[in-house]
């Protein structure tokens, strides 16, 4: 029972790496928590479940496609919207992302109303391996989420890239001085959170089913990973997802299942409480 | 005719409250609050619960006390943190809200809600014309709260809020309590919004957690935005423009057979966002935006020393 917890709760933490790790990328550039992640994570699924059930591509590639095409969205809205506030302060850009995540929330509400959706995707059943039930779609989240953070880690630590990315989260003024331009990386960035959610929101439509409120419902827990990771630290959001998913399922020992979300929250403010770099963070947050 | 206009007065009222609201804490204070909603909901629901054995006007103001004394407790948690974590816990406030009201059925009905609650002033009109009575009542609200906080604002108490607000270290080093202030903005605000859940439980006599959705934190910002940072004048604009907008989209469904409700509700939401999106890139000072004081207009006697 409790060894199917933990597994179940590893898969949700895995589940929740992917927009924590975009989340916390998006931070270490431009320094404001992006409060449009649970909407483009809702958008990303939407767009598999188009290519998907409407255009009848497999699952997988239709994946990629709404990979893709949430990276585009990503860098729009970087284009039309972040760009030009860039300047104005990180309080100025949370607030725009308010209104960002209205508007692609309901872009999709409005297309395909309040109905949940499910991807044309054969169902198999559960494996049993020494009295666990691992799911197929738990087997997918796994394979997945770990193959994208191995390449992201590569990406930032092992590619110029990578490099010019961390360089810019440490200090944009002396990464300017060394050539290497914000605007460009900070586009870059969008585009790598933005497959990252899309990917991660598959998984969740895969999980659960697509309806307009998919991110919605991921946007505390994903929010709680990235602090307790230490916000801005790659490595901290992941094992902070890990932590977060495992806080998650065991809870529903002692506390209902509908509850869930407020263990994040209680995370939080523990963390906030106790130690507000998070596990991971360099500086200190307190001004 | 009339009974759509009181209609319409009680929301602009309701809004025009939240508004004033966020308005204190985001416009005057610089304190972002994402989780407007979940204060609006505790206090209708406190209002709710407490109106029929203690009577609407002690309900009342149980409910902005309560509000008060979470958005003080929430602020002291956080707000001597960097303002983007104020933001993330207010969210989850509000979600923790909307998580409870759900499922704590034994005290709020859970999705049910609670019908029957005691409105103000029922006895002192025909039944006919009570939805006048209640638009002149939360005419009044409005008009108490305003000059409430616009004396607020034009205090000295004020004048140290926007000084945190532009410069926190600077006003801690003019040897201002910037926490205190802080948490006293943020106390006040949270008073008006439950305030403004206690309007909304009057109106609509009865409560469930559907009506307590994101559009009312979305639209507490795009007044705030498009009214003017930091200027209640402006807000009261800003609220009455947004709203009448809003509640024009109604009038889509009938000239656009095509839209069903979820759309239209979609529409309305999504036009919001892109206002707030919009406006923050064209006019980020707002409409009617807060009066820019220079030294002179507080020290006369000094002219051209500023």
């Amino acid at each position: 029972m409790i060894a199917q917890l933990v597994l179940n709760g590893f898969v949700t933490g895995l589940l929740l790496a992917l927009p924590a790790l975009a989340l916390t990328l998006t931070f270490g550039i431009l320094k404001f928590p992006n409060f449009a992640i649970g909407a483009m994570l809702t958008f990303g699924a939407y767009a598999a479940w188009v290519a998907n059930s409407l255009l009848g591509m497999p699952l997988a590639v239709a994946a990629v496609a709404s990979a893709v095409v949430m990276a585009l969205v990503a860098m729009l809205c970087d284009v039309l919207v972040y760009s030009r506030l860039r300047d104005r302060g990180s309080i100025t850009l949370l607030v725009s992302s308010l209104g960002i995540s209205l508007v692609l929330e309901n872009i999709c509400r409005f297309a395909f109303g309040n109905a949940t959706r499910n991807f044309a995707f054969e169902v198999a059943r559960p494996i049993r391996w020494h009295g666990l039930r691992i799911n197929q779609e738990q087997l997918i989240t796994a394979i997945v989420v770990i193959a994208c953070v191995i390449l992201i880690q590569l990406l930032l630590h092992a590619s110029p890239l990578g490099r010019a990315m961390r360089a810019v989260a440490d200090n944009p003024a002396l990464a300017a001085v060394r050539g290497v331009e914000r605007q460009t990386i900070a586009r870059i960035t969008w585009c790598i959170a933005g497959s990252l959610t899309a990917l991660s929101g598959v998984l969740a439509g895969l999980d659960r089913a697509v309806d307009p409120l998919l991110g919605w419902n991921y946007q505390i827990p994903i929010f709680a990973a990235a602090i307790l990771g230490g916000l801005g630290s790659p490595t901290g959001a992941i094992v902070g997802a890990i932590v977060i998913g495992l806080a998650e399922e065991l809870s529903s020992l002692v506390l209902p299942t509908n509850y869930r979300q407020i263990v994040s929250f209680a995370v939080i403010l523990l963390l906030l409480l106790v130690r507000n770099r998070g596990l991971f963070g360099g500086k200190a947050v307190r001004k | 005719m009339i009974a759509y206009l009181t209609t319409l007065i009680v929301l602009v009222a309701v809004s025009a409250l939240v508004g004033l609201a966020l308005n204190v804490q985001w416009g005057v204070a610089g304190l972002v609050n994402f989780g407007v909603v979940g204060f609006v909901a505790l206090g209708a629901y406190t209002t709710a619960l407490l109106a029929p054995p203690l009577g609407w006007f002690p309900a009342m103001i149980a409910a902005a006390a309560l509000c008060a004394m979470i958005s003080t407790v929430l602020a002291f948690l956080s707000i001597r943190l960097e303002e983007n974590y104020l933001a993330i816990v207010t969210i989850g406030f509000g979600e923790v809200v909307r998580i409870l009201l759900l499922n704590e059925s034994w005290l709020t009905g859970g999705a049910v809600g609670i019908a029957d609650i005691p409105r103000p002033f029922v006895n002192l009109v025909p039944p006919r014309q009570y939805d006048l009575m209640l638009a002149a009542f939360a005419l009044v609200l409005v008009a108490i709260v305003f000059v409430l906080l616009e004396t607020l604002v034009r205090s000295p108490f004020g004048r140290a809020l926007r000084a945190v607000r532009d410069d926190a270290t600077v006003a801690a080093a003019l040897g201002k309590p910037v926490l205190l202030l802080r948490v006293k903005a943020f106390a006040t605000g949270g008073a008006v919004m439950g305030t403004a859940g206690a309007l909304h439980a009057f109106y609509l006599t009865y409560i469930d957690p559907s009506q307590f959705t994101s559009i009312i934190t979305a639209y507490a910002f795009m007044a705030v935005i498009a009214g003017g940072r930091g200027s209640n004048f402006g807000l009261l604009f800003g609220a009455g423009t947004i709203m009448v907008l809003l509640e024009a989209t109604r009038f889509l469904k009938d000239a656009f057979a095509v839209i069903d409700g979820t759309q239209l509700a979609a529409l309305r939401l999504g036009l919001i966002g892109l206002g707030i999106v919009l406006l923050l890139i064209l006019r980020p000072q707002g409409l009617l935006p807060e009066p820019q004081r220079k030294a002179n207009d507080f020290f006369p006697d000094h002219e051209g020393t500023s």
